[in-house]
């Protein structure tokens, strides 16, 4: 190949967003006629998640698929576009505001002192979340102590009077399990399903209210610039069809993961209304007003953001 | 019986090299920052009491002891190396006679040195990212939460520091060396070769 | 200097070769690490990929599980310097009556009691090594079997639940860390099970090797006493599992749990005092900084060996055999082993499972059970040379008389024990999969 390229991604090896990760090389390796080989590597097999951005800028690593939160610390810009809280319950909403509500644009701007050239987003479907207590409601949330990771999480879920704990992942299956914690922020439902965190926590909520995290697809700008043409167009076509392709994957997984809880009479699935995610991102909403003021950008993708919503009757 | 108990404590306490002033200094400081493990301790206890019995977690506790305790294993480093406690591979060392011994630890010395200079420069480059924005703006790196706290950028600034006091460490190790008579019956000021 | 001219395989065998060379000049083992570390990441992709070595620091010191281990330390410190430990081990001693290697197998049933307090590796032995080793010696106890029973007894603590090594096995395989949890539960009985049987054999052979009291001092001392000098301790473990399996506290923050049981008790023992504290403190500092230290370059080490291309290497070997299935999971097993003399578990989970999982579960075998044969060979890399975590652990607490040498060469029959434990899981799966 004339491009051998390390990615490295924000997954380990058995999830689906690797899996589907790995697919997206082979086909740009196929797209390219082999000019281009891409080695896609798990989850802090070269550095840690939280700093890909810089090894990416620096050309330790060609490129990296992952969720822009954890550059939060960086930039509080990140935590807002790599997963607003609230905001989306269909990936297709998300991918809609990155391709023509201003999203694509913003984040691009945002990487790019980094030395990044953002090729393009993708989405996966909204996160389940896995309770040991029934939440059938945001009133239910009261009290409730649950496991929150980095990012906006924490605080939205405060207000929405739980009492959030923070956990690293590696805790999350034994605190649920022994009940140190009622409720835990994870992943996709049929990952959930599968590490057995349903059996241990019976009432999972599905789908998912609250969190639905960007897939940044990106790559060390340098390289881009120096690219053919036609070999850039073959990247940027190739994300569109990854994202298409890792949404369906999961929603096929997630479904055959449901139909597997329903079978267990232990397992009930719980599924908020309609009323009940209004209410919620109303709350998440007033902690979206917190972070705009936070730096120019932010305010840029919450006008952004906020105006896309209200044009689709979202908000 | 009293003999063990008598060999325990001086493992622990006596048979520490402690080679140069510099290796001194960090052996007393050592006794200050240990303190920050018992402060992460008691931090961790009243998490577990808030959040069981008042059913009230903190918000801070967590990242407050990931820092604490990331600190005190790099600040272990220094200490570790004041008193000669990094494990080694002797069976070759000890076998050799002083002289050679001498020239090992000049060659080994210098090898560390090598690490070390290694390591100071690429923990400048990682902290200047996270210390400034790419566009050259002050920004302590964060940890990402709604609290935010810049532990990030201060552990990372340790990371130099331990470095760069190591580096200095090893050099006052080697110049010690250089100086130490390679026979060890004569006195020191006529040891160098 | 253009390493990466050698290609994966030769680059391999250089660094392996470096390390080796490197150690024999008695330089601290994680200077060695790191610098080889350092010298091919600059030697293969330049200069400008050096940030990736400080990187990996940063990530390894901030890693929240770890913060167990200076608890373990501290919780080991405080028992030591407040004469817990000598009234537990004088009491056991006292229950072991006139059985030879009584003492040993108490101790290894303490060990399995903090397996089941811990998911890290580290502090237990640590904990053990300052705990028990000098008791056993005091007690007259041989030195390589005291060795081996705390190295081989502390290990256990990543196989018994909880345990970081399956949690990141379930996660990286994608299978349930519920039923990899239930799996290992027999196995790890059954390496404990061997370790007695182990000690019993040879202290009844050799009763010099574990020696008894004597009838007279038997006389002298009552159970009543015996039982008295166990309540402090058994508080102490039931603070720490209470803790856990109650729900009050995570794995991590138990640890901490049980260095406040600790004080509680030597306060009322009236043995606790600012001093003991600060140079309890100071110990678990020092130690600290020699064991993080030594994980560190290994952190660094696997990153630039992934980046390499050193998963490449891996795959390779696996895909060159035309053999029947067993045969290729044997042959995984022999790479974990041989990877276990130089990596550290976490590395060479991110080296070797990505690659070894998809193939066990094409190979129609149950990824469960390669879950704990897994579990199972990181026990044995523990204990192997030159990399062995376990000796590292001891080495940093143990009298200094006790060299890595001698500490290899006690390890050296609990790893064959180990590694028939091994072969025993991998001929008979139902060891590990009946339970689920
Ligand atoms: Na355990
Ligand atoms: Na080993």
């Amino acid at each position: 190949a004339d491009y051998e390229w390390t990615f490295q991604t924000s997954e380990t090896a058995g999830e689906p967003g690797f899996v589907n990760k790995q697919k997206w090389a082979d086909d740009v390796a196929t797209l390219s006629g082999g000019r281009i080989a891409i080695e896609i590597l798990p989850i802090g097999s070269v550095v840690p998640h939280t700093d890909t951005l810089d090894a990416v800028g620096a050309g330790i690593l060609q490129g990296h698929l992952t969720d822009p939160s954890y550059f939060s610390g960086k930039d509080p810009a990140f935590a807002m576009m790599g997963n607003l809280v609230g905001a989306w319950s269909d990936p297709f909403e998300l991918l809609g505001f990155m391709q023509s509500g201003g999203g694509n644009e913003l984040y691009s701007e945002l990487v790019e002192p980094y030395g990044v050239k953002f090729i393009g987003a993708a989405a996966t479907e909204p996160e389940a979340f896995v309770s040991r207590l029934p939440i059938r409601t945001v009133e239910d949330l009261k009290g409730v102590k649950l496991r929150a990771p980095e990012g906006m999480v924490y605080e939205i879920f405060s207000k929405a009077g739980a009492a959030p704990v923070s956990l690293p992942g590696s805790e999350i299956f034994s605190a649920l399990d022994k009940g140190v914690v009622d409720a835990a922020d994870n992943t996709v439902f049929a990952t959930n399903q599968a590490l057995g965190m349903n059996d241990i926590a019976n009432f999972p909520l599905y789908p998912g209210f609250h969190s639905l995290p960007m897939i940044d697809v990106s790559m060390n700008k340098q390289i881009w610039d120096g690219l053919p043409e036609d070999l850039q167009e073959i990247l940027l076509t190739s994300v569109k069809q990854f994202s298409f392709n890792h949404i369906y994957s999961v929603r096929q997984l997630d479904a055959s993961a449901v139909e597997q809880a329903k079978a267990n009479p232990e397992i009930e699935i719980i599924n908020w209304s309609g009323d009940e995610r209004a209410k919620f991102r109303r709350i998440a909403q007033q902690e979206w007003q917190n972070w705009a003021p936070k730096t120019a950008m932010t305010q840029r993708y919450y006008d952004a953001v906020t105006a896309y919503l209200k044009g689709r009757n979202l908000l | 019986m009293a003999k063990v108990a008598e060999i325990i404590h001086q493992v622990e306490d006596h048979d520490a090299e402690v080679r140069t002033g510099l290796d001194h200094a960090l052996t007393q400081a050592a006794k200050f920052f240990a303190w920050a493990i018992f402060v992460a301790f008691l931090i961790s206890v009243v998490e577990v009491v808030s959040r069981y019995v008042f059913n009230s977690p903190t918000f801070w506790a967590h990242e407050t002891t990931s820092f604490l305790i990331a600190a005190v294993f790099l600040i272990g480093g220094p200490v570790a190396l004041a008193r000669d406690k990094h494990i080694r591979v002797r069976m070759f060392y000890d076998a050799v006679g002083p002289k050679r011994k001498r020239v090992l630890d000049i060659v080994n010395s210098l090898i560390a040195l090598v690490f070390f200079g290694g390591l100071a420069f690429a923990s400048w480059i990682m902290v200047s990212k996270s210390w400034f924005t790419p566009t050259g703006a002050f920004h302590l790196e964060g940890t990402g939460t709604s609290w935010n706290p810049p532990t990030p950028a201060l552990l990372k600034l340790l990371v130099l520091i331990c470095v760069v006091v190591m580096f200095v460490q090893t050099l006052l190790h080697l110049i010690a060396a250089i100086r130490r008579p390679a026979d060890p019956a004569a006195p020191v000021e006529t040891g160098a070769e | 200097m253009d390493l990466s001219a050698l290609g994966i395989e030769y680059g391999s065998y250089l660094l392996v070769a470096a390390i080796f060379l490197l150690l024999l000049t008695g330089q601290p083992l994680a200077w060695v690490t790191g610098l080889v570390a350092l010298v091919f990441t600059f030697g293969w992709f330049g200069p400008m990929a050096l940030p990736l070595v400080t990187s990996r620091i940063f990530g390894f010191i901030t890693e929240y599980s770890l913060v167990a281990i200076p608890m373990f330390i501290l919780m080991a410190a405080l028992l030591d310097r407040s004469g817990i430990a000598k009234s537990l081990f004088n009491g056991m001693r006292i229950l072991a009556g006139r059985l030879p290697g009584g003492v040993a197998v108490q101790t290894l049933i303490v060990a399995i009691l903090m397996a089941a307090m811990s998911g890290v590796i580290g502090g237990e032995i640590v904990l053990l090594g300052i705990l028990a080793l000098p008791q056993m010696l005091r007690l007259g106890y041989d030195r390589n079997l005291s060795i081996g029973v705390v190295c081989a007894g502390g290990s256990l603590g990543t196989m018994m639940p909880p345990s970081i090594v399956l949690i990141i096995f379930g996660l990286v395989a994608n299978v349930s860390i519920a039923d990899l949890f239930v799996a290992a539960i027999t196995p790890a009985l059954l390496l404990l099970a061997f370790y007695v049987a182990y000690v019993l054999f040879m202290c009844w052979r050799n009763p010099e090797l574990g020696p008894p009291m004597s009838e007279e001092e038997a006389a002298q001392e009552s159970l009543a006493s015996a039982l008295r000098s166990l309540a402090a301790p058994l508080f102490i473990v039931f603070v720490v599992l209470g803790s856990i399996y109650g729900g009050v506290a995570s794995i991590t923050e138990a640890a901490a749990m049980g260095v406040s049981a600790v004080m509680i008790i030597s306060l009322f023992r009236r043995e606790l005092t600012v001093k003991l504290i600060q140079d309890s403190l100071v110990h678990t500092l020092e130690t600290c900084g020699m064991i993080i230290w030594i994980g560190i370059a290994a952190a660094v080490l696997v990153g630039v060996y992934n980046l390499m291309g050193g998963n490449r290497f891996v795959a390779q070997s696996i895909l060159a055999i035309d053999a029947p299935p067993v045969v290729i999971i044997m042959v995984m097993m022999v790479i974990l082993l041989v990877l276990g003399m130089f990596l550290d578990w976490i590395g060479i989970a991110l080296l070797t499972l990505p690659i070894f999982v998809p193939i066990v579960i094409q190979l129609g075998y149950d990824p469960i059970w390669f879950g704990i044969l897994f579990a199972v060979n990181m026990q044995v890399s523990y204990l192997t040379p030159p990399f062995g975590p376990a000796a590292f652990y001891l080495k940093s607490v143990a009298p200094r008389e006790i060299t890595l040498k001698h500490i290899y060469v006690a390890l050296l029959p609990f790893i064959a024990l180990q590694l028939v434990v091994l072969g025993i899981i991998l001929f008979f799966p139902p060891i590990a999969t009946w339970a689920i």
